[in-house]
């Protein structure tokens, strides 16, 4: 019994769908891993220029270390929320991060 | 009963070698249905898993004696509790639980995270490859269903192993063992569809969390076992199957801090997955090492039969880890750097690499004596000396970068910055070892050390909240608006407890053992233990005896009683006799056995601040919790996120 | 602009913890020789780990002449004489696989006070049937 409702189960895909128009497993397409990629970079932004304001008003960090670093923080997470909302993603704009290796 | 047992471990199995091989030929051909059917088998194998486990309970709770396994390790005067304990007791009871957790966690995972379509598609079977091979060794190499003619009467349960606590530490143990196979799974997924976003540690954050969780808890639950009960009066003796649950708990740890650097920075993609795949494989070979016998261990000896099908499987999941990471090189590169020495990114990669390099001396002195029999002919072993020197040479810089780490910024911090936040801290440590020294604490060096890093810690975590209640405008907002940091400085609270507790135990312990007639007395750290004489008891399944004990000392008069009790089946097993002192934190500890009639020969451990390694554990899973806690903003923002970059093609 | 100093963190890092490996174990000596009752002998006057099975016990741990086992090899006929003092673990008794730690001694084995302790009775053994 046990067997019978465990193969049913597993059968239920092709019993459910038995001529699907397409049985195609999604995929990401390229623009959409790009836009990905921008949004992960959006938020790791967005959540550096959190943390550091946190920092200084903890006191963490110094007045002098806080404008030397939430200039270019801003400046990064602008340039990606602008990327996003064109869609242009990294084939069209190169977006370094401030930490990011210069070649 | 056995029959059906056996019929549901091969259903199971079949299931689980659908999902690794229709899934797997599903994700590389792209097929929609038949991917989503390898899913489904992988769902289906839980409940079909559960009804064996069901089964082998019913069998060990009726003591059916038909069972070859409830013959083992069971008997007819074992009490309930400790005779459905059997099921994780035994060789393949323990198979069974670990196929369990695994469907368990594997179908739930799978379920949880089932509209990443493309990442499931391979995440599938590779929880399939690992649920194969524990479904295959339970049909047909090692099954706890094997039969024989009814007997009379089990062997029963050997003592030690009747305690409350079989009731939780195996249990335990394997929900965070088989945990660790979930980030794995996930990750080898992620490498195998090329999907090296961050979706793979959303997915599996939560899951590292938990199984690192009841790795920790599982393994100071036992520790407190071996305490009360083995009665040498410690509770971590560096045997090879300790370690083998502390070295996959110290992979984890490092994974879940470097896996914060990934996600904040974008770095350490390679290193966050050699982490997860060592975590991974640490937690198999430590299953291996149980249940081989190649390693002498007190835990077991005996070599088994399927130590060489562990060594392969686990052999297959090292090259495996190897070649998927290898193969994904390019995609896993980053560009971002690590701006400066002094910054938080910096403190988690000294923290990692001094995890990991303590994991692997731990793992050379566990492998130690089969290496010198292959290579000098000649078994030798390293003990306590080499594992203590060690958890100095690494312990003590990973203590004090546990204070330094909070201390500091993102991306990079002024030696100015980090001057102001440095020195009340630092205060605090160098005024705590300066009382220490006075005190006469100097006796050991280590332990003024941990006392003295332990000081610096707390007064940074303590800073840490203060500073940030400030800034929050109360304790419990800060906390709900930053549950992973703040969760994270309370599971350092906790580690910090635990090494006071482990100095103060066992570098400031005094023991003293003598052979005493009734009205003798024995002395030690300031207590005068006076033997009175010896008393009978009796229990549901043994007889013994205690030795009555009249303690004084440090102000206080309290009466301790160890003996031995005597199962008629199983054995004998000492009783040690604990005192807990709730001023000083610390315990007498004492055991007895017979000398000569009326004569014991009596052992006294006194153990100052050991509770707080207890206590430790309680606030452990606090911090854990609270870092673990769902934040309604961060999951609308996560599932966003994936919700718009998990667009189908074309649409 | 230069490269990372993560890299040079790490080879210095992995450097270091190989050069603390390689000092404590030329001071500290690698290890304890564990070894079978066919072999002691070979190891006489040196500290060593004996693991054998016990064949006969007499006397008394707790007392001045000690208590007096004879260990075979677990899979062998050869035999040793250990005289030890100490606590006797609980699972002590003929037939059971222990480990002690002493030194070979004018044929005898002096185990080191207290440094008995036998195996736990395997759960991973394989199942044996009643019959068997």
């Amino acid at each position: 019994m046990l067997a019978v409702i465990a193969v049913v189960f597993v059968a239920r895909p092709f019993l459910r769908d038995p001529s699907p128009a397409s049985d195609r497993l999604d995929e990401l397409a390229p623009e959409a891993r790009e836009r990905l990629a921008l949004a992960e970079e959006r938020d790791r932004a967005l959540a550096a220029l959190k943390e550091l304001e946190f920092d200084h008003r903890t006191g963490k960090i110094s007045d002098e270390d806080y404008r030397s670093q939430v200039g270019p923080l801003r400046r990064r997470a602008a340039e990606v929320l602008r990327a996003l909302e064109h869609g242009e993603g990294a084939r069209h704009e190169r977006v370094p991060d401030p930490g990011e290796r210069v070649p | 009963m056995a029959y059906l047992g056996r019929a549901a471990l091969l259903l199971a199995f079949g299931l689980v070698a659908y999902a690794l091989v229709a899934g797997s030929y599903a994700a590389w051909k792209r097929r929609r249905r038949l991917a989503h059917s390898a899913q489904n088998a992988l769902l289906a194998a839980f409940p079909v898993t559960l009804v064996a486990a069901v089964l082998l309970l019913v069998a060990l709770g009726r003591r059916d004696m038909t069972f070859v396994y409830v013959w083992q390790h069971t008997s007819h005067e074992l009490p309930l509790g400790y005779a459905l304990s059997a099921f994780w007791g035994g060789q393949e009871g323990s198979l069974l639980l670990w196929l369990l957790v695994l469907t368990g966690y594997a179908g739930l995972a799978v379920w949880l995270n089932r509209r990443s379509r493309e990442l499931i598609a391979w995440t599938v079977p590779v929880f399939g490859l690992v649920a194969c091979f524990f479904a295959f060794m339970l049909c047909f190499v090692s099954s706890p269903f094997n039969v024989q003619p009814a007997a009379g009467d089990g062997q029963g349960m050997v003592p030690s192993l009747q305690n409350p606590y079989m009731l939780a530490h195996p249990p335990l143990l394997y929900l965070g063992y088989v945990g660790l196979t979930v980030p794995f799974a996930f990750a080898m997924g992620a490498l195998l569809s090329g999907r090296t976003d961050e979706r793979w540690i959303v997915a599996t954050r939560r899951w590292t969390l938990a199984a690192w969780t009841f790795l920790g808890v599982g393994q100071l639950i036992g520790a407190h076992w071996a305490y009360v009960e083995i009665g040498w009066g410690g509770y971590y003796a560096w045997d090879p199957v300790e370690n083998a649950a502390l070295m996959p708990w110290l992979a984890a740890t490092a994974f879940l801090h470097s896996v914060m650097i990934q996600e904040k920075r974008g770095m350490l993609k390679v290193w966050n997955m050699v982490l997860v795949a060592l975590a991974f494989n640490l937690s198999l070979f430590g299953t291996f090492l149980t249940r081989s016998g190649v390693i002498d261990s007190i835990h077991s000896f005996a070599k088994s039969s399927i130590g060489g099908w562990f060594l392969a499987f686990l052999s297959l999941m090292v090259v495996l880890s190897i070649v998927l990471i290898r193969w994904r090189l390019p995609l896993l590169r980053t560009k971002t750097r690590l701006e400066s020495l002094v910054s938080r990114e910096a403190t988690f990669l000294y923290n990692n690499l001094l995890l990991v390099a303590l994991a692997l001396t731990i793992l050379w002195g566990v492998l130690y004596p089969i290496l010198s029999d292959a290579v000098r002919g000649e078994t030798r072993s390293v003990s306590k000396p080499y594992y203590d020197f060690f958890l100095h040479t690494f312990g003590l810089p990973l203590l004090l970068l546990m204070g330094l780490g909070p201390l500091v910024a993102w991306r990079k911090a002024s030696l100015r910055s980090l001057g102001k936040t440095f020195v009340a801290p630092f205060a605090a440590a160098v005024a705590t070892g300066a009382v220490l020294l006075a005190l006469g604490f100097g006796s050991s060096w280590p332990g003024l050390l941990a006392y003295t890093f332990s000081a610096f810690v707390g007064a940074s975590i303590v800073f840490e909240f203060v500073r940030g209640r400030a800034a929050a405008g109360g304790v419990f907002r800060l906390i709900a608006r930053n549950r992973r940091r703040y969760g994270g400085y309370v599971v350092h609270a906790a580690v910090v407890l635990l090494a006071i507790g482990i100095a103060g135990s066992s570098a400031y312990q005094t023991q003293r053992e003598r052979v005493l007639k009734p009205g003798q007395s024995i002395e030690a750290a300031g207590y005068t233990l006076r033997y009175s004489g010896l008393k009978g008891v009796k229990g549901p399944n043994y007889t013994g005896f205690r030795a009555l004990l009249a303690v004084s000392g440090h102000g206080e008069r309290f009466n301790l009683s160890p003996g031995e009790n005597n199962y008629p089946i199983e054995g004998q097993s000492n009783e040690a006799s604990i005192y807990h002192d709730p001023h000083s934190l610390g315990d007498v500890f004492t055991t007895a056995q017979i000398a000569k009639g009326n004569s014991i020969d009596v052992k006294v451990f006194v153990k100052p601040l050991i509770n707080l390694i207890w206590v430790a554990g309680f606030v452990f899973v606090a911090g854990a919790l609270i870092a673990m806690w769902p934040d309604a903003v961060e999951q609308r923002r996560l599932a966003a996120r994936y919700a718009a970059g998990a667009a189908p093609a074309g649409i | 602009m230069g490269s990372s100093p993560a890299r040079l963190v790490i080879a210095l890092s992995v450097a270091a913890a190989l050069a603390v490996f390689v000092v404590y174990t030329a001071l500290a000596g690698a290890g304890v020789p564990q070894i079978l009752p066919s072999k002691v002998h070979h190891y006489a006057g040196k500290d060593v780990i004996l693991v054998g099975t016990v064949v006969a016990t007499r006397g008394d741990a707790h007392t001045a002449a000690g208590m007096h086992l004879v260990l075979r090899d677990p899979s062998g006929r050869a035999r040793v004489p250990v005289v030890y003092h100490g606590s006797v673990p609980d699972l002590y008794k003929v037939g059971r696989v222990v480990v002690v730690n002493g030194k070979l001694t004018d044929g005898r084995f002096l185990a080191d006070k207290g440094s008995l302790s036998t195996k736990c009775p395997s759960k991973y053994t394989p199942a044996k049937s009643s019959k068997a």
